[in-house]
Parts: structure tokens; sequence; C-alpha cells
């Protein structure tokens, strides 16, 4: 069942591994009687440069944990986690982070916003001021930086909070659920411009979602999770060409393989709404 | 404005005045001033016909002249300026103490729970009640009225500072440390301004109990002072100052509140809670 869905052959292993993920595990509460959740059990799974991966799953499956613990938020209870080689300890600039509540700085402008990483690293402000204004151009905001986070709408946000990410130039951008608060339209706007933009950048990418046709369209790779507890049920290659266009949508191979995964998730997503 | 008393004929800036005046009348500082005055002719009409004796209350324009007398013999400006400094001191104790212990006991759940039970048995106990300890500590100088207003202003600044850190987005103090804030930057460009909506009005609402503390204090323990102002004046049968103490306290309360408003409106622009 799960040959079927992989399609192509495992990515090239001449690329390096950035993100190692080893046997993790992560247990919330527990402490003295009270029932412990396993968010994460046993999951293993290594991430190459430059690779686009997506994290599927129903609600509560981990993903968010797992992508925390990756941003080194939060510590793992059991097992490691790598980055080139060197254990995670604690967030980092090469490990930015787009949220789905966008958490811009309501405070600052869309150009501060961008700014903020630049400055942290002490660039001078004529310098940080350049480069914002280059990466607010590649999220197409131009014209909106002097704009407050509450005076431009939700894809607008979440555009910045992407151009806010990219400003320390990271190794690696971790998604969690960037447009699930985002209408239709804009979703698959956005999602054509996160498959240029990363390429353009080349950005190894870490994309949470429960969308299987956002997943399938911008990942190289789907790591599909599945809940209590949270774990790696399969993973996926998606062996579309890069640059993705909005015709693949409609690729024999990507509506089949949405399908197949629909099918898959669809006990377990059953499962997810009765609790 | 200086001619206006001499020249009938209105100039153009009058006019101009006047029609930006019936623009305003929707203005809500408009409102509030036409409030005030109606207030105070409604009292005026009372006392005036007699409804009102004025040897219980004396007519606003009576006041008025009390307070413009005491404002010439300087007598009334001494008194404000000793009440200002006694409440800007014991305000910045509070302060300073109050957003202390509310960032360590907002930072660290180990903190709160040791400190809040203490802070919330304090708290309820009113500044008069502790008149006696504090005369008994402090004597009747100007420590006395610090002490007191420090006391009426340092539990809403640590309220107001425990909530904010508290209620602080996880999620933004997140992206801040990922994008490799350094303390300082976490500190000035979050904390702070994520902090003030909840912050400022908290010490606005500590500045104005810190205004009645002192006024209490100088009721009771001090020489100078509006308080005291009130209390000698009634020791002299002087209604009429007792009355223009109490009108001069009302109108700086007022002016001190409005202006730290203005403040927060500037300030907290982006906040939801400044937009209409
Ligand atoms: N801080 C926490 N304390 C206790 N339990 C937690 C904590 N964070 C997450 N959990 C639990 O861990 C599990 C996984 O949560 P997580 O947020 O990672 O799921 P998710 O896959 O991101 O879900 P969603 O798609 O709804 O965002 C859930 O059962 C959740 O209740
Ligand atoms: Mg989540």
């Amino acid at each position: 069942m799960m040959q079927t869905i992989i399609a192509s052959d495992t990515p090239s292993t001449a690329v390096p591994v950035q993100i190692d993920i080893r046997h993790v595990g992560k247990v919330f509460g527990g402490k003295g009687g009270d029932s412990a959740v396993i968010a994460l059990d046993d999951v293993n799974l290594t991430i190459r440069k430059g690779e686009f991966i997506s994290l599927l799953g129903p609600s509560g499956c981990g993903k968010s944990t797992l992508l925390g613990i990756v941003a080194g938020f939060q510590g793992v209870s059991s097992g490691k986690i790598e980055q080139n080689g060197r254990p995670i300890l604690r967030p980092e600039p090469s490990r930015t982070v787009v949220f789905q509540d966008y958490a811009l700085f309501g405070w600052m402008t869309v150009q501060q916003n961008v700014e903020f990483g630049l400055k942290a690293k002490g660039m001078a402000k004529r310098e940080r001021a350049a480069i914002a204004r280059e990466l607010i151009a590649l999220v197409r905001l131009s014209g909106f930086e002097d704009k407050y986070p509450h005076q431009i709408s939700g894809g607008m946000k979440q555009r910045a909070a992407i151009a806010r990410a990219l400003a320390p130039d990271p190794d690696i951008l971790l998604m969690d659920e960037p447009f699930g608060a985002l209408d239709a339209q804009t979703r698959v706007l956005l999602q054509e411009e996160i498959a240029r933009i990363s390429s353009e950048a080349g950005k190894t990418v870490l994309f949470v979602t429960h969308g299987i046709d956002e997943a399938v369209f911008l990942a190289d790779r789907v790591v599909v999770m599945s809940p209590r507890p949270g774990r790696v049920r399969q993973e996926v290659n998606v062996p579309l060409p890069r640059p993705r266009t909005a015709e693949m949508r409609s690729d024999p191979w990507f509506v089949q393989t949405v399908n197949e995964l629909w099918e898959t998730l669809k006990p377990e997503w059953q499962k997810g709404e009765e609790e | 404005m200086q001619n206006s008393a001499g020249s009938p004929a209105l100039s153009p800036q009058a006019v101009a005045r006047q029609g930006g005046m019936a623009q305003l009348f929707k203005n809500r500082s408009l409102r509030g001033a036409v409030g005030l005055l109606s207030f105070f002719a409604i009292w005026q009409l009372l006392t005036s016909i007699g409804v009102i004796d004025a040897f219980l209350l004396p007519s606003p324009v009576a006041v008025a002249g009390a307070m413009w007398d005491m404002a010439v013999d300087g007598s009334l400006w001494i008194h404000l300026g000793a009440s200002l400094r006694r409440v800007a001191i014991g305000f910045l104790l509070a302060c300073i103490v109050g957003i202390a212990l509310g960032l360590v006991s907002g930072w660290w759940r180990g903190v709160a729970d040791f400190l809040r039970p203490v802070i919330e048995a304090l708290r309820p106990i009113p500044p008069l009640a502790w008149i006696p300890i504090t005369i008994l500590w402090f004597g009747l100088g100007d420590s006395a009225s610090y002490f007191l207003v420090f006391l009426g202003a340092v539990f809403p600044t640590y309220v107001a500072t425990y909530t904010a850190v508290r209620g602080l987005d996880r999620n933004q103090m997140n992206a801040a440390l990922c994008l490799g804030a350094k303390p300082w930057q976490l500190i000035w460009d979050v904390l702070v301004p994520a902090s003030l909506p909840i912050v400022l009005p908290g010490m606005r609402i500590a500045l104005g109990i810190g205004w009645m503390c002192v006024v209490t204090a100088e009721l009771i323990a001090a020489q100078t002072g509006l308080g005291y102002l009130i209390q000698q004046s009634r020791m002299l049968f002087q209604i009429n100052n007792v009355v223009a103490g109490m009108v001069t306290i009302g109108l700086v309360g007022f002016a001190m509140s409005a202006v730290l408003e203005m403040i927060e409106r500037r300030v907290n622009a982006w906040a939801p809670s400044e937009r209409s």
C-alpha cells in the first residue's frame, strides 16, 4: 500500500544531511502521576540541504511540537536532533520560523519587522534597510513598508512574516501552517509564491500543514504523521519538476497521490475529529 | 485671544474658528468640556437660587474667587507644588518596585506563587488604615506621604505589569528568539512595547490613586500640601478655601490622567485597545 505511493527513488545521497532527527520522543506532563501526553514517539527524519519537506498529518499528531523542537524552542524527552552534526540546543537565526498566526510585532512597521533579525546581527542601519526592502519586494509587498500589521490583510501579514524569517538568511525555514488562516484563493497564490521564493532563495524548508494538496504541491518529500502517539507513518517523494506551476495540480500523478493520501489518512482524520 | 475683549468685530481667524467650532462640537473632548461646564452651571444655579445653603457649599464663583486669591498670594502654588512633589516621588518608587516585582513574578511562575498571596492580602488594606502605622514609622514628615502614595500606587502597577508579562505572546517571543534577538533587543523591542498597552493604563490608575493618597496623608501628617490646606481652612472656617482645595485636587487629577491618556494613545496606537 505504501509502496504504491512512493513513486520515485530516494533523493541523492550526495547532498549532505542538514537536519537529523533520530528516535525523538516528546512527553508532556506526567509528573507526579497525572496523565502524560506522548506528543512524539520515536520520530526519525533526515532533511537534506535544499529540500522542501511537507509535514502532513491530522490535528494533534505532534507537527507543531516537532517543528518547535527543530526550531530549538523546546527540548526532546528522548532521542537526539542535530543540525550539520551539532545538537540543536536553542533557537538560532540559522533556523527561522513562520507562524500560523504570523506573530508579527504589532508595534513595528512591516519594514521594522523585516529588519528585526538584521538588527540583531548588528548590521548598520542603511544596509539593513536596503536588504529589508529587497526582501519586501521578493514577497511582493513593496509600497507597504511603512504600514503596521493591523493595517494590512492576512495574506500580506503572512508575506511580511515570510520576509522577516528570510532576513537573517537562515539555512532552514520552518513554517507552521502558515496559510491556515487564509482564504482559499490567497492560499493558492501564496503557495505558488512560497514555491518560487524557496527555490529562488535555495532554502531548506520544513512546512507543516494539514492540507494534502498543499503538502504535495510544495514538497520534494511529504512526511505523513499519525497521532497518538505522534509518529512518522510514511514518506512520499514528489517527482514533479520545479518550478512548480498551477497546471501541475491537474497532473495525473498529483491527482492520484492526493487521492491515495486522502484514503490512507481518512480514518485517522475521523479519529481526530472524534476526540 | 488677547484682544478679543476689546474688538467687537470678529477677525477672520475667529470666524474660521467658529466654523471649526460647529465641527468641533462633534468632537469628544468638546462634549467633555460641555459636560464639565454644565456641572458648574447647575452647581452655580442651585447655590444662587438658594436650594443649597452657601454656608454648606459655596458657589463656584465664590470658590473661583478663593482660588484666585490664593493663587495671587502664592499659597495655592506652594501647597500644590508640595503635593505634586510628594506624589511624584511616591509614584516613582511605586513604579520601580511594582514593575520590578511584576516582571519577576510574571516571568517566573515560582516567584509569582510566593509573591501573589502576600500582595493580594496587602492590597485590600486601604491607605487610610495604614496611617497610624505610617506615622509611627515615619513621623509627620514628607516620608509619611511618600510611603502612603507608594502604598496606593504600587499594587495597580504590580498587577498591570504582572498581567502584561503573563499575557505576552509566546509565539512573538519565540519569533524574536529565532531571529537571533539579543537580550537588550528582546527587552526593548519586544517585551516593553508589547507590555505597554496594559502597563500604561495601570500606571495611570496608580497615579490617580497616588494622588488621592497624598491628599489623605496631608490631611493628617503634613504641614503643607493641598490636603493640609483643606484641613487648615476647615479649622479656620474658611469653607470657600476648603472647596477651592478640593476643586484644585479634582482639576489637577483630571489633567494628569488626560495627559497620560494622550501619551497612551500615542504610544499604543498600534494596539487593538486603542483603535476605535
Ligand atoms: N505545552 C504542551 N503541554 C502539554 N501538551 C501539549 C503541549 N503542546 C502540545 N501538547 C500536546 O501534544 C500533542 C501534539 O500537539 P501539537 O500541537 O504538536 O499537534 P499538531 O499536529 O501541531 O496539531 P494541529 O494541527 O492542531 O496544530 C497534542 O495532543 C497536544 O495536546
Ligand atoms: Mg500545530
